[in-house]
């Protein structure tokens, strides 16, 4: 649905700080031609008076876009965007030009010069206003129990927080008996035996309760639907899927450990690790003796080591409570805080129980009966007498359960294995309610306690959901769009999206169109811009409304200036804090913010070439280490790459387009990649448009539009320290070939469909029109007409005629 | 609509603006430190104050919280007011020196270091409280807060850790006036 736009363009002075180095009467002149419905000057749109102003003009003249040009639309859009709500101006209504941090403030060009790059980037919003498409928000209902997959110990504790606020929960678990989950507890939480009785009769609860269904685990063969409507598929023996329906998930995953390695000690039955000295708790088999708890093992990490101390404390009270002729030792490294409390150490002291530490930098000694250490108090070795030597068990991997579940939630191993709920940060207002919950300690060690509170917390964020939905507020915000007529269904977005916006299909369903869970949804655009039908759009942030701010912004940019793409976090927040530093950079650069540089789509860069832009500098955080959008910057290296590629494929210099990456609190080092870039630029000419280069700039666009291009894009993501090629690639280099091959045919492809737009041509015709030799595009006629991309309309003095469209 | 005067020229606002906001939407600029257009007011700075005269007497207040009233009349040029202003201004200059929005206010107001100049100390962070109300109001998450009281006052992350609600957006560098966050940001802000 589109209404007529009526944008109203308001001009901030910013008491002088815009006004005196702009000069605003000259924008308005320059703007004079735009389509817009008001345009004014004023001192200072934000505070009170003017935003009464605004909301005055709004009114009488019936705007429903708003334009301001003025300041950093990262700090001040949110409160023009509240302050216009209730004249009926959503904030997607609000567009802000930074006039005061991208051009005032940085350049130092005069008044009057500078009046015509803050023209270009206001002609350039007007454009973009011009193409939105209001939209309206889906509300979502919340019916069904809550399923809470993964079988961890936190679950239950989910489970009992919804029974108790009457919300219904299905429990997948391996044990089905609070006595089996007691059992199996020291597999997971080593040293929390000590909590049994209270868990016992937490579970008992947990299991008798009505509203609680625990069913046995199954392997998971699908998980499709968004908030309010998931289904889990579960396979049955007999291979057979089942279903079951459920309004939200709760994962609780947890880690297993496995017994460490203590052959190399040995000393028989006497040495054990915490797994097995709690098999015998279970059993009740305590032996009296000196107990020497040795907290080794500094390669799982402090955290590891010290949930290991602490659980070798608490396994130590429990024994000393049972049978008091135990005399149990802790000994630790001293480079851990034992997280202890002061009643605790009274309480150590009550039972004789030691806890000492010894210095890290030198291993211990085991002995046959003693264990001999150096203490970081006096540098002196001692020793401790042993009858059971105990250590702790090896964190391990996650369970093969949480394979299954990342298959289809946004749960990503981390280093060291820890699993990772999508460590997407973004402002909190451009993401709803959390509504997949993580628990467990698979997402990072802890211990029980923590756990539990997790799992109590994950079922507080569900009832809030379901409060939502029952006062009608829980409304999926449209972000991403995937056009069903135009999706084939290939699953490339799915595969890609890092936040599990885009909804699986079931297995063996065959080429659906994917629909998107808007609730997950991060709107980074990464599948809009990969999709190669070009199927997925960002609402409100189309790369169509970019392509026109794009040509509208070029149509005032002299043949000498350059586009600069900034991610809006990097690549925007450095270079808006140069101008709050004073580092001033030349102003040959025009700046597009894009949320992420992972949804500029490869097409919008073919575009602004084929408009005759110099040169583009794109921005973006550093790759892997602070891109908000995990993949998003990396998704871009392939898109510029490919770019290079055919620039260099027509002839044209690669190094008209790099990309570079920028801290937040870098405006420096932004100020020198625009200086480094404008200044490689310059001895270059600027894109001269006669016909030749023009059809070779306009083949480069048609291939970035080309299906099979935009899958190699999509598909050949890998970082660069990733010693994994996609497909049959072994290496870098055929890798890149690959890709150029792809890119050189498709090339070839377009140009021949550009020689062929005026008339039907025959082959030697065609390479003439290409400057090409014959036998170089004999082949690819041959199969572009079997493919039906051309046709071929007869035959004359022996060369056949190819023509446009389909025979 | 409530009428009054500022500096003679009679203006007009609503009930809840402030004498800031009027003056500045007239063109009459008052010098600030700890405001910015997308916060709520906080007085913490007092550079913006002015003399107001509600007919009974006249009084220094700080025009960035002072809600406008029928018939006051507002000086923002007096001796008096020049002369908190640079007092203030003068113990900003000698805790910033560096910073340019400070140096630009002490060329406005012919200050120069004094007596109370701090050794060693380029761009101190005056407490203003920009940063930690922008990540409240404008982002919407507490990853800044005040630590400690009185002389030991300062900007920190809860807990003095590393703050995991933050989501490196760079809005407390934005609007830090001293540039003193940039300091504070490899402490603060997430990894």
């Amino acid at each position: 649905m589109k209404t007529e736009s009526k944008i109203g363009i308001f001009l901030c002075e910013c008491g002088g700080k815009i006004s005196n180095r702009i000069s605003l009467p000259r924008v308005s002149d320059l703007l004079n031609y735009e389509a817009w419905t008001h345009l004014g000057i004023y001192p200072y749109p934000c505070l009170s008076p003017g935003l009464e102003a605004i909301k005055a003009k709004v009114q009488a003249k019936g705007l429903n876009r708003v334009l301001i040009g003025g300041c950093s639309g990262r700090v001040m859009k949110k409160k023009f965007a509240e302050a216009l709500a209730p004249v009926g101006i959503a904030k997607h209504q609000v567009e802000m030009i930074n006039l005061k941090d991208h051009v005032a403030l940085v350049h130092e060009a005069p008044p009057q010069e500078l009046a015509r790059k803050a023209a270009a980037l206001i002609a350039g919003g007007l454009a973009s206003l011009e193409l939105l498409e209001p939209y309206e928000p889906v509300s979502l209902s919340f019916e069904g129990p809550a399923l809470i997959l993964g079988g961890g110990v936190s679950g239950f504790a989910a489970a009992r927080e919804l029974a108790r606020h009457g919300l219904e929960s299905v429990v997948f678990s391996k044990a089905l008996a609070p006595e089996r989950v007691l059992e199996e507890l020291h597999w997971t939480f080593p040293g929390c035996r000590i909590f049994c009785g209270d868990l016992g009769d937490f579970l008992r609860e947990v299991f008798t309760s009505p509203l609680v269904k625990i069913v046995p685990d199954q392997p998971i063969e699908y998980i499709i639907g968004g908030v309010g409507d998931y289904h889990v598929g579960l396979k049955q023996p007999d291979n057979t899927v089942t279903e079951v329906n459920g309004a939200a998930i709760i994962v609780a995953l947890d880690r297993e450990f496995r017994p460490a390695d203590i052959a190399y000690i040995g000393g028989g039955e006497r040495v054990c690790d915490l797994l097995d000295l709690e098999e015998q708790l279970v059993a009740g088999d305590i032996k009296p003796g000196k107990v020497v708890f040795w907290v080794n093992s500094p390669e799982h990490g402090k955290a590891a080591q010290e949930l290991a101390a602490v659980a070798a404390w608490r396994d130590s009270l429990l024994m000393v409570r049972e049978n008091p002729q135990v005399k149990p030792i802790v000994l630790y490294p001293a480079n851990i805080t034992l997280p202890l409390s002061g009643a605790d150490l009274v309480e150590a002291r009550a039972h004789d129980i030691g806890l000492m530490s010894y210095a890290p930098e030198v291993h211990p000694v085991v002995q046959s009966g003693y264990l001999s250490f150096v203490s970081p108090a006096d540098n002196l070795e001692h020793e401790v007498e042993w009858d059971t030597l105990v250590v702790p068990g090896a964190p391990g991997d996650p369970a093969a359960k949480a394979q299954e579940l990342m298959r289809w939630l946004p749960i990503y191993p981390e280093n060291g294995g820890r699993l990772q709920k999508s460590h997407i940060k973004f402002w909190p207002d451009q993401v709803p309610d959390e509504s997949l919950f993580f628990t467990g300690s698979a997402g990072g060690l802890c211990d029980l306690n923590e756990v539990l509170q997790q799992g109590k917390k994950a079922a507080r964020g569900v009832l809030h959901i379901r409060e939502k939905a029952l006062q009608g507020r829980l409304v999926s915000p449209v972000v991403v769009h995937v056009d069903k007529d135009l999706c084939q269904g290939c699953g490339l977005c799915t595969e890609i999206c890092p936040c599990g916006g885009i909804e699986h299909v079931k297995p063996g369903s065959g080429p659906v169109p994917r629909e998107v869970d808007n609730h997950l949804c991060s709107g980074g655009g990464t599948c809009a811009a990969t999709c190669p039908y070009e199927a997925v759009k960002i609402l409100n942030n189309t790369a169509q409304q970019l392509e026109a701010r794009i040509k509208a912004m070029m149509a005032r940019m002299q043949e000498n200036e350059i586009l600069g793409f900034v991610c809006g976090w990097g690549g925007l927040a450095s270079a808006e804090q140069a101008a709050v530093k004073g580092v001033t950079y030349p102003s040959g650069i025009y700046l597009v913010p894009v949320n992420c540089l992972g949804s500029l789509d490869p097409f919008i860069l073919s575009m602004a070439f084929l408009n005759g832009v110099k040169g583009i500098m794109l921005a973006g955080c550093t790759p892997k280490h602070s891109c908000h959008y995990h993949y998003g910057i990396d998704h871009c290296w392939y898109r510029v790459n490919a770019m290079k590629k055919l620039l260099s494929l027509a002839g044209l210099e690669r190094r008209r387009i790099s990309i570079g990456y920028v801290e937040v609190n870098e405006p420096e080092s932004f100020a020198r990649m625009v200086e480094s870039h404008l200044e490689s630029l310059e001895k270059l000419p600027p894109l001269s448009l006669d016909d030749k280069t023009k059809a070779k700039l306009w083949a480069i666009h048609a291939t970035m539009h080309r299906p099979r291009v935009r899958w190699v894009l999509g598909t050949s993501l890998r970082r660069p320290a990733e010693k994994e090629f996609p497909g049959s690639q072994f290496n870098a280099v055929e890798a890149d070939e690959t890709m150029l091959e792809v890119l050189k045919e498709e090339f070839l492809a377009a140009r021949i469909l550009k020689a062929l737009t005026d008339q039907p041509l025959n082959p030697p015709g065609i390479a003439r029109a290409m400057d090409e030799p014959v036998k170089n595009i004999t082949p690819l006629l041959t199969d572009m007409a079997q493919e039906g991309r051309i046709t071929l309309k007869g035959w004359e003095g022996g060369y056949p005629i190819y023509a446009l469209g389909k025979p | 609509m409530i009428d009054f005067t500022i500096n003679g020229q009679e203006v007009q606002g609503q009930d809840g603006w402030t004498i800031l906001e009027v003056a500045r939407w007239h063109g009459i600029d008052i010098p600030t430190l700890c405001h910015h257009g997308a916060l709520e007011p906080y007085g913490a700075c007092r550079l913006c104050v002015v003399e107001v005269d509600d007919g009974r007497r006249s009084r220094v207040v700080i025009s960035c919280m002072y809600p406008i009233r029928q018939g006051i009349k507002v000086q923002t040029e007096t001796p008096r007011v020049a002369n908190v202003r640079r007092w203030i201004v003068q113990l900003l200059l000698d805790e910033s020196p560096a910073a340019p929005k400070i140096q630009e206010l002490a060329k406005a107001f012919g200050v120069t270091t004094s007596r109370f100049k701090k050794e060693g100390v380029e761009f101190a962070c005056h407490l203003c409280g920009l940063c930690i109300r922008a990540c409240q109001e404008v982002v919407g998450v507490q990853a800044l807060t005040f630590g400690n009281r009185g002389v030991l006052k300062e900007v920190t992350a809860p807990y003095h850790q590393r703050s995991k609600d933050c989501i490196r957006c760079g809005t407390c560098l934005y609007v830090c006036p001293t540039g003193a966050m940039e300091q504070l940001f490899l402490q603060v802000s997430s990894e």
